[in-house]
């Protein structure tokens, strides 16, 4: 017997881990399946299970303000995910290959920026920024958000080179290679999946905050998790569309989960492990 | 191009000294300066509207003289464990009876995992409007339900009785998957043998439970439910559009009153205060977490 009789897939237990997941799910089903529908049928009772759905709150959001904070999210999400690459990759590969004081330093810049409460650090982004005019810009944001998962990019990339044979490099260095050479040319393409593990979360960490973009932004270069917000405050309650904008903002975050799930758990919980 | 052994050493120690430098630059500015300029401005009486008092270190420690005496700061410290200890039990006890649930060896059950943690990787903000939802009683299936049954439910949201509660339940929705995934992780390194032996002398499923799984996983359910107090501590956006605080200051946690402080009343210098002695509180949490990681390091 490889499996204990205590851990078996039951169809009672089946049974019973599809119930729960669907009462689970079921609150974000309803916020779903409301952007689907009218002004009307929301206000609906009781409430009409099968329906025509309809993609008039979308198309509304389309030809709204929400497309351009759409573009905002998009463009400060991925510039800042390429940056943080760009620092963190170089910085990981070093680090795995050199154990230095650095190595301490940087597990506490981890911790700090993973644990602290982000007022902390809005605070003085904020007032620098109110300083040198980088406020309600792009600019800004993506500096934010790269300095915030450049540790990240670094906490996830160096187990990957840590699993390259230095054996590999030292005999291209023997042959004359440089190190920049062999780094690029040896190292980097063994680490493709990671990197783009690594890429997937950035851009997922970057797009879901709220709370940098709620202060560091007014009008010009609020992101779609703030503009979702402002449909409450601003234009009535029109539950259609404030459901159609959740489902848009979080549609590339459920794509993007799903493609990495394998490593999903690690990013989750940098910092949490080690540190 | 010869290099020589030593060459390629001083090359190599140059290229890492290269790949690691604007890394660790940006780190400092980020990690470093930022706390130390917010230490200094708690030491001032900083309004964005008072030209000068950025720099007025004229009653250094104004701020922090104040804060005992400020009932809203005391509540938000009560509120805030309030929050914290209620919805952390719920996620270490949900999250480990959902694990326990599912930590079985079948492909249809691996697929569903991944669905199980749909809640956690939501935008946070997303997760608030969800509740919004919920919560709003003329459009709420919650509401529906209960007119259907003729029973009356309160405005939960700004309800005195239940705004606390309704944060906890949303919450507990949002993380029970972080503390399911950690156990279900280490439920899966506890060999199958061991309940076996237990089941051949004869020890019932209950037993089993709490002689053999428990006290395996007990550290990872400590550990979990310390990574959640941290994090407890930055609950925001559910606070900010579920009740704003409200009813009166029955939602304001600290994090949410020096928000309120910084960027509604302008209180720059108060607000960083506030936020030290939150810092030293979360760093107080995350030094025992620490600590107890060396510990079970030790013991395993």
């Amino acid at each position: 017997m490889s499996t204990s009789s205590l851990r078996k897939a039951t169809s009672g237990r089946l049974i019973a881990i599809t119930i729960t997941l669907l009462i689970l799910l079921s609150p974000f089903l309803w916020l779903l399946q409301m952007s689907f529908k009218t002004n009307d049928q929301i206000l609906q009772f009781p409430p009409p299970l099968i329906f025509t759905p309809t993609l008039q709150n979308y198309v509304a959001l389309w030809h709204s303000a929400f497309s351009a904070s759409f573009v905002n999210s998009l463009l400060s999400a991925s510039l800042s995910t390429a940056l943080a690459l760009l620092f963190g990759v170089p910085a990981a590969y070093a680090l795995s290959r050199w154990s230095g004081r650095a190595k301490h330093a940087l597990s506490f810049a981890i911790l700090v920026t993973r644990m602290a409460p982000p007022i902390a650090f809005t605070i003085p982004f904020f007032l620098f920024y109110r300083w040198i005019g980088l406020l309600d810009t792009i600019t800004g944001l993506v500096l934010v958000y790269t300095s915030f998962n450049l540790p990240l990019v670094i906490w996830m990339m160096q187990p990957f080179f840590d699993t390259i044979p230095v054996s590999l490099e030292e005999a291209a260095l023997v042959d004359g290679a440089r190190t920049r050479t062999v780094f690029t040319r040896i190292v980097l393409p063994m680490v493709t999946p990671g990197i783009a593990a690594t890429a997937i979360l950035c851009f997922l960490y970057a797009w879901n905050d709220f709370f940098f973009a709620l202060i560091l932004t007014r009008t010009h270069a609020r992101t779609a998790p703030v503009a979702v917000v402002n449909f409450m405050n601003y234009e009535g309650w029109e539950w259609g569309k404030i459901a159609a904008g959740g489902s848009l903002v979080m549609a590339p975050v459920l794509i993007f989960s799903l493609a990495v799930r394998r490593y999903l758990v690690s990013g989750l919980t940098a910092g949490a492990v080690k540190g | 191009m010869e290099l020589t052994e030593s060459g390629i050493d001083l090359e190599r120690r140059r290229f890492i000294a290269f790949a690691l430098t604007p890394s660790l630059i940006v780190l400092f500015a980020v990690a470093v300066l930022p706390a130390i300029y917010l230490v200094v401005t708690s030491l001032t009486p900083f309004q964005l509207t008072t030209p000068g008092s950025a720099a007025d270190f004229s009653e250094p420690f104004r701020n922090y003289s104040l804060l005992p005496g400020d009932p809203r700061f005391v509540n938000s410290l009560a509120v805030q464990a309030k929050l914290s200890v209620a919805s952390v039990l719920f996620q270490v006890l949900l999250g480990m009876l959902l694990a326990l649930l599912l930590n079985v060896p079948s492909r249809f059950v691996e697929l569903a995992r991944t669905f199980f943690l749909i809640p956690m990787v939501l935008p946070p903000i997303v997760v608030a409007v969800i509740w919004k939802l919920i919560y709003a009683p003329d459009i709420s299936p919650v509401y529906y339900a209960a007119q259907a049954l003729h029973f009356t439910l309160p405005a939960l949201t700004s309800s005195v009785d239940f705004a606390l509660a309704s944060i906890i339940i949303a919450d507990t929705w949002e993380w029970t998957p972080f503390t399911f995934l950690m156990v279900l992780a280490a439920l899966q390194t506890i060999p199958d043998e061991y309940s076996e032996a237990a089941l051949v002398d004869g020890a019932g499923k209950l037993q089993i439970f709490w002689y053999v799984t428990l006290p395996f996983i007990t550290p990872i359910l400590v550990i979990s439910g310390m990574f959640r107090l941290i994090d407890s501590v930055k609950a925001f956006p559910l606070i900010f559009l579920l009740t704003g605080g409200g009813p009166g200051t029955v939602t304001e946690v600290t994090n949410y009153y020096a928000y309120l402080l910084a960027f509604d009343t302008n209180e720059i210098g108060y607000s960083s205060a506030v936020t030290v002695v939150m810092l030293l509180l979360v760093c107080g949490i995350s030094l025992g977490l620490v600590w107890m990681g060396r510990r079970k390091e030790a013991l395993a």
